[in-house]
């Protein structure tokens, strides 16, 4: 066991933060947006081979690499691309990738600037090539692009991964969720932390009331909890590790963004302030692959067999 | 970052689960664990299991070889806490022994201290108690009001105890006594329990019993010796017992077993095929894992020798999240358990009433990481 970042990853790490760096204050043009995909950003990523780290180093540092970038106030898909495509049977995928269960006609995220789908459909993995143009943006307070397709896709020329396939989607599927609410929880907590040092009420600062240093301090724990949680399940591999990760990182997205908003009160319900950019991305994936209650189940199931009626 | 145990530490999680299996009795788990390891029983049964323990290196591995132990890393400490955790704490009074009261007297107790009793505690033939909490001094510790008062060679000392586990049964207690009266002027004192003038009483309460008793302190005299450190100067000695035990007792690993306790029993039933219970049952074990891994990131800074920092207060209010939905669970599904139903349930259930009040609350660890993890100021 060993919690601290060896000198490799530390060096990733640090190399990520830079690159990211410069999207961290947002143009002024999209202060005011619901969520900013930051081309630039994926391009620059992709283009270094940041996204293909679960290949060239290990899952672990693909993990580390989501969750520093799900930091930033602007987007970017990284979860999809850095740890689910490469533990699917495929080769190169263009990314963006959107991720996608079941009905095909609802709105999905990171649609409108995908290049790719992976699709469950219950019982295959199908690869699909994604036409932006047969997208249509969705207006939405989540903070992602979503879309929905104009008309359904034709699946005919869908690459068909095989059944083989579903369980290493959802589980890695899992563990990218785990990872993006880890380093946007984490965000969200020093943004607020920092506004609660500034803001005065009552001639005070907001932070120094007990209740609200309190209820802080959980969602630090928690947020810790996620990213550990969610770098296990990328070190391991192991399905049960993914299922305690999204199940842990999906349950406290309620008192994360409950608690968070509180204590940016009516500034934090606006969409200059940016809070939202990481809450409600919390909420954009508090329900994927199931939420936490499928994800509990999981675990049941693993831990204690499956139903025996 | 890694997140595998090395083959030497398993091989050393494999040495104390067998050292377990050839000195427990086997009625362990049906008679002795349901009874808690305050339990009079159970005392008395650690006088013969720890020495057991130490002669296989596993009382004090952690302690310097000269001191009878096996200059173990902190890892190798940790495993054998989990285990012991997962067996219901055989050791009984002397886990505090060998975790915080010897490491305390290597560093603050005189020439003469260190030889009478670090011996004992290696061999596991001692058992002590701590006298820190009074009625009115709990959290607020530096409040105590017992006084020791100097009378030439010796210090009578006035006052009383209470919440001290094993004090009817301990050989000696740590105690803590005001020595002047400035706030923090307290200093430690080795007193033996058989000193005149100690009265022990044990009152009922929600805990297991023998958890709660008040110990009465009237015109008890010690020699001056049997204070450690300086007079009046012993806040730090407490602070640097106290940093001794930074993460507290392992309880996600005993939560793990007693889950899998009610698991059995609700399927035994055939309620287990319900998906609200299965998927509460699934979210309890993600909290122990998430308190097991913030945990571990501590038990790592300290074998790297890093200072304690915050991450110590956060895996204290994870372990209690996690136990109290797991107390939570008991009561939704199994309150037979409280009723004469499984005695390993009550057990856990009783024991742990007070997790989030005993060794600093969860209130308490909340306000240090504020300030100490998040840079908030002082209320």
């Amino acid at each position: 066991m060993d919690f601290a970042l060896n000198e490799d990853q530390q060096a990733l790490v640090d190399a990520v933060q830079s690159i990211r760096r410069p999207f961290d204050a947002l143009p002024m043009a999209h202060k005011r947006d619901r969520s900013w995909f930051a081309a630039d950003l994926q391009r620059v990523l992709a283009e270094g081979g940041y996204l293909d780290a679960a290949r060239a180093i290990g899952p672990l540092e693909a993990a580390l690499i989501v969750i520093e970038i799900a930091q930033s106030p602007c987007v970017v898909e990284t979860g999809a691309s850095a740890l689910v495509v490469p533990h699917l049977p495929v080769n190169e995928v263009e990314g963006p990738v959107a991720l996608i269960s079941g009905d095909l006609s609802r709105a999905q995220r990171f649609l409108p600037v995908a290049r790719a789908a992976l699709i469950d459909t219950g019982d295959d993995v199908l690869l699909i090539a994604v036409d932006p143009a047969q997208v249509e943006p969705v207006d939405t307070i989540f903070a992602y692009p979503y879309g929905r397709f104009r008309t359904p896709p034709s699946l005919d020329s869908a690459q068909r991964l095989g059944a083989a396939a579903l369980a290493p989607l959802r589980q890695w599927w899992r563990v990218s969720l785990a990872a993006e609410i880890a380093g946007a929880a984490q965000a969200a907590v020093a943004f607020t932390v920092d506004y609660v040092k500034q803001r005065h009420v009552f001639g005070k600062p907001v932070g120094v009331f007990q209740a609200v240093q309190h209820r802080l301090a959980q969602c630090h724990q928690i947020a810790r909890g996620i990213r550990f949680l969610a770098l296990r399940a990328a070190f391991s591999g192991s399905p049960l590790d993914a299922d305690l990760a999204a199940a842990y990182a999906q349950e406290h997205v309620h008192k994360l963004v409950f608690d968070l908003h509180q204590f940016n009160g009516g500034m934090g319900v606006t969409n200059e302030h940016e809070l939202h950019f990481w809450t409600y991305r919390l909420r954009a994936l508090q329900a994927e692959v199931g939420g936490a209650e499928k994800a509990a189940l999981a675990i049941a199931d693993q831990l204690w067999g499956p139903v025996t009626a | 970052m890694e997140f595998a145990w090395t083959p030497e530490q398993e091989r050393y999680r494999a040495r104390v689960q067998q050292a377990l299996d050839d000195l427990l009795p086997d009625d362990w788990f049906t008679r002795y664990a349901p009874q808690g390891n305050v339990s009079d029983d159970q005392i008395e049964h650690s006088r013969v299991f720890c020495p057991g323990l130490a002669e296989r290196g596993l009382l004090v591995p952690h302690w310097p070889k000269e001191l009878g132990g096996e200059d173990g890393e902190p890892w190798e400490q940790f495993i054998l806490a989990e285990e012991m955790n997962m067996a219901g704490d055989p050791r009984g009074p002397q886990y505090m022994n060998v975790n915080w009261l010897g490491p305390t007297l290597m560093k603050y107790g005189t020439e003469e201290q260190k030889a009478a009793h670090l011996g004992p505690i290696a061999r596991g033939e001692v058992t002590w108690c701590q006298g820190y909490s009074e009625s009115g001094a709990g959290t607020d510790l530096a409040a105590l009001q017992t006084h020791a008062e100097r009378r030439g060679d010796v210090y009578v000392i006035n006052g009383s105890k209470i919440w001290t586990s094993y004090a009817r049964k301990a050989d000696w207690c740590f105690l803590l006594a005001r020595t002047g009266p400035e706030r923090k002027a307290i200093s430690p004192f080795l007193m033996p329990m058989s000193t005149p003038g100690i009265e022990v009483v044990s009152f009922p309460g929600l805990v297991c019993d023998g958890h709660l008793n008040e110990v009465f302190l009237s015109d008890v005299e010690l020699p001056a010796s049997a204070r450690v450190g300086e007079e009046g100067k012993g806040w730090e000695i407490v602070i640097y017992a106290l940093s001794q035990e930074r993460v507290g007792i392992p309880r996600y690993r005993s939560g793990r077993k007693i889950l899998d306790i009610t698991v059995a029993q609700l399927t035994r039933e055939g309620r287990f095929d319900d998906p609200i219970i299965r998927a509460r049952a699934g979210r309890i074990v993600a909290k122990l894992e998430a308190a097991r891994l913030l945990t571990y990131v501590v038990v790592d800074q300290r074998a790297k020798g890093v200072p304690p920092t915050p991450d110590g207060n956060i895996c204290r209010i994870a372990a209690s999240e996690a136990v109290l939905e797991l107390m939570n669970f008991l009561m939704d599904y199994v309150p037979d358990c409280l009723l004469g139903g499984d005695g390993i349930l009550a057990e856990f259930y009783r024991a742990n009433i007070p997790t989030s009040i005993a060794s600093g609350t969860y209130e308490l660890q909340l306000n240090l990481i504020a300030q100490g993890a998040l840079g908030l100021p002082r209320s």
